[in-house]
């Protein structure tokens, strides 16, 4: 009898430890181990989802009219588009394009320059702007606190009535970190359960050779800040790094962005100055502005034919992940549109 | 009589106000802002960090404050919270008193903090992330500026910026006052030049380097 019991409780638990291996997403050898540790369940994860609440919602802006999302739209894997610069509250015009958010995880600091170094702060930065939310850290507590909608949801989350700056981050960045994207056909095909075709190996092999140094798979970015010779848009002069650091060699220098679910991140570069593929190829394969930033990272112009640009771009559309951007859990939170509604 | 308490005015007495201090004790004159220094200055704003407190003798810690990290704040209604305590400080005769003026940068390079280290202290720099260590705010005549106004939020964690000094200090007794010397702080800088210095960089290590020299134990 006791030998019954002893093995029943060993199936028992055989079956919980196989139940609970099911749930938690195996890791894909290829990629490798983030700096952040993913939300766990993600789309059962209370921090995760109130992190969803705040991001769709406008109560973060002094005018209640702008939300994270206003910029970072998840239909555009949470970029910005249709405006070469973000425009917040107030229509005010700010001076860069918001860029994509997604394995955010993998990223050490953030914003084009690297302002940010952690993700959990990330938020203060647009929240206190005056041209994207307009607002502060006590002004949102404050509305939060007065919110009968939010008071209950930070109870759901935290089982206690506190609302404070530190779980109102913390989950915002939860709900950040949780957006991953990493099932394109390129990753299908890292996987072996896709092939591409003879265009697109052409092109990745095109990639390979030109584009992998900076752009790295399967990220597809090295992380770094590097100047790709862009011509100075006087009207701006952002001189990105530097303005961190302070230091000259990083003058011109932005983050390296990821080339994934390019067709949806239009326009491109640090200020959406180029709206197609196609126009970004040309800037790289132009001597003339090699020639007139000759301390720059990119050390020559990438010229390729017209069927090469075909196939390259042929390629980088492999990188586009439908399920990232039209997964309904990072989508605006149906409890927050009847909430509003109701309002 | 008004010079005695002009005297006393412009020595700032660190956080050990009640008779709940541990670490210092209070001074009599300390004061809450404004102040005014002298003719021409006055300071409407005094708070900065100080963390990992601590007591050596020798090699050995023999005291270590409750918490690591502390907002000191000269606000009137701040005041109260200005403390620094630890187990035992009552049996130190006599040691190395060592403390961080700012954030540590290992701290400073991680995420959002709580208690002093919450961004809602109005000390947490949102355009570019990191705490500000020290803020000294108020009017000089000397500044060029708009209305005069000196703003000094010194910051940055990151090499080759980084801001937080190490101060060290003999104490000796058990009872030890900490003070910031303020007078010679505004004195001996150039607030026709650096009155607005709000990032990180050169000129925010070197006033934090000037700052560390202006503490001393009485």
């Amino acid at each position: 009898m006791y030998n019954k019991s002893l093995l029943s409780i060993l199936i028992g638990l055989f079956l919980v430890a196989f139940a609970l291996k099911k749930r938690t997403p195996e890791p894909k050898s290829y990629i490798p181990t983030p700096f952040y540790r993913l939300p766990v369940f993600p789309t059962k994860n209370d921090t995760v989802a109130l992190g969803r609440l705040l991001f769709y919602d406008n109560i973060l802006s002094a005018n209640n009219q702008v939300s994270c999302a206003s910029c970072h739209n998840s239909y555009n894997a949470f970029a910005h588009t249709d405006h070469q610069l973000s425009h917040g509250i107030f229509d005010s015009v700010g001076t860069r394009n918001a860029p994509g958010l997604f394995n955010l995880a993998w990223q050490k600091e953030f914003m084009w320059d690297g302002a940010t170094h952690h993700i959990e702060a990330q938020a203060l930065a647009p929240l206190h702007d005056t041209k994207e939310m307009g607002s502060n850290i006590k002004a949102l507590l404050s509305k939060l606190r007065a919110s009968d909608f939010y008071r209950k949801a930070f109870y759901d989350t935290y089982k206690d009535t506190i609302i404070n700056s530190n779980r109102t981050l913390k989950a915002l960045a939860a709900f950040e970190l949780s957006l991953v994207s990493f099932e394109s056909k390129y990753d299908a095909v890292k996987t072996d359960n896709a092939e591409f075709s003879t265009q697109e190996k052409a092109g990745y092999k095109l990639f390979k050779q030109n584009c992998n140094k900076c752009h790295t798979e399967p990220l597809f970015t090295n992380g770094k800040y590097m100047d790709n010779n862009l011509p100075i848009d006087s009207s701006l002069d952002d001189k990105g790094r530097f303005l961190v650091t302070k230091q000259k060699e990083d003058r011109y220098k932005f983050k390296v962005p990821s080339l994934r679910n390019l067709s949806y991140t239009y326009p491109y570069m640090h200020d959406g100055r180029f709206t197609t593929l196609n126009h970004v190829l040309q800037h790289y394969s132009s001597n003339q502005n090699i020639k007139n930033k000759g301390k720059a990272d990119l050390e020559k112009a990438i010229h390729l034919s017209f069927n090469e640009r075909a196939d390259l771009i042929s390629f980088l559309l492999t990188l586009n992940d439908k399920n990232f951007v039209f997964n309904p859990a990072y989508s605006f939170p149906k409890k927050l549109k009847d909430y509003l509604i109701q309002e | 009589m008004q010079h005695l308490i002009f005297f006393l005015l412009v020595f700032m007495n660190i956080g050990f106000t009640s008779a709940q201090l541990k670490f210092a004790l209070a001074h009599d004159s300390l004061r809450y802002m404004p102040i005014r220094i002298n003719q021409e200055d006055s300071v409407s704003l005094l708070r900065f960090y100080i963390s990992n407190i601590h007591i050596e003798q020798g090699r050995k810690i023999i005291w270590e404050a409750h918490k690591k990290h502390y907002l000191i704040d000269f606000t009137q209604n701040r005041l109260a919270t200005n403390i620094v305590s630890g187990t035992g400080l009552e049996n130190i005769k006599k040691g190395r008193l060592k403390f961080t003026l700012g954030v540590d940068h290992k701290t400073a390079s991680q995420g959002i903090g709580e208690g002093p280290l919450d961004p809602i202290q109005g000390m947490y720099w949102t355009w570019q992330s990191g705490y500000i260590n020290f803020k000294l705010e108020g009017v000089s005549s000397k500044c060029p500026s708009r209305k005069n106004r000196f703003q000094l939020h010194l910051g940055g964690f990151q090499k080759p910026f980084r801001s937080a000094q190490i101060i060290e200090l003999q104490i000796t007794g058990t009872r030890a006052n900490v003070v910031f010397n303020i007078h010679k702080f505004l004195a001996e800088i150039n607030l026709r030049e650096a009155h607005s210095i709000m990032s990180p960089g050169e000129k925010a290590v070197s006033l934090m380097e000037h700052a560390k020299r202006c503490f001393y134990v009485q």
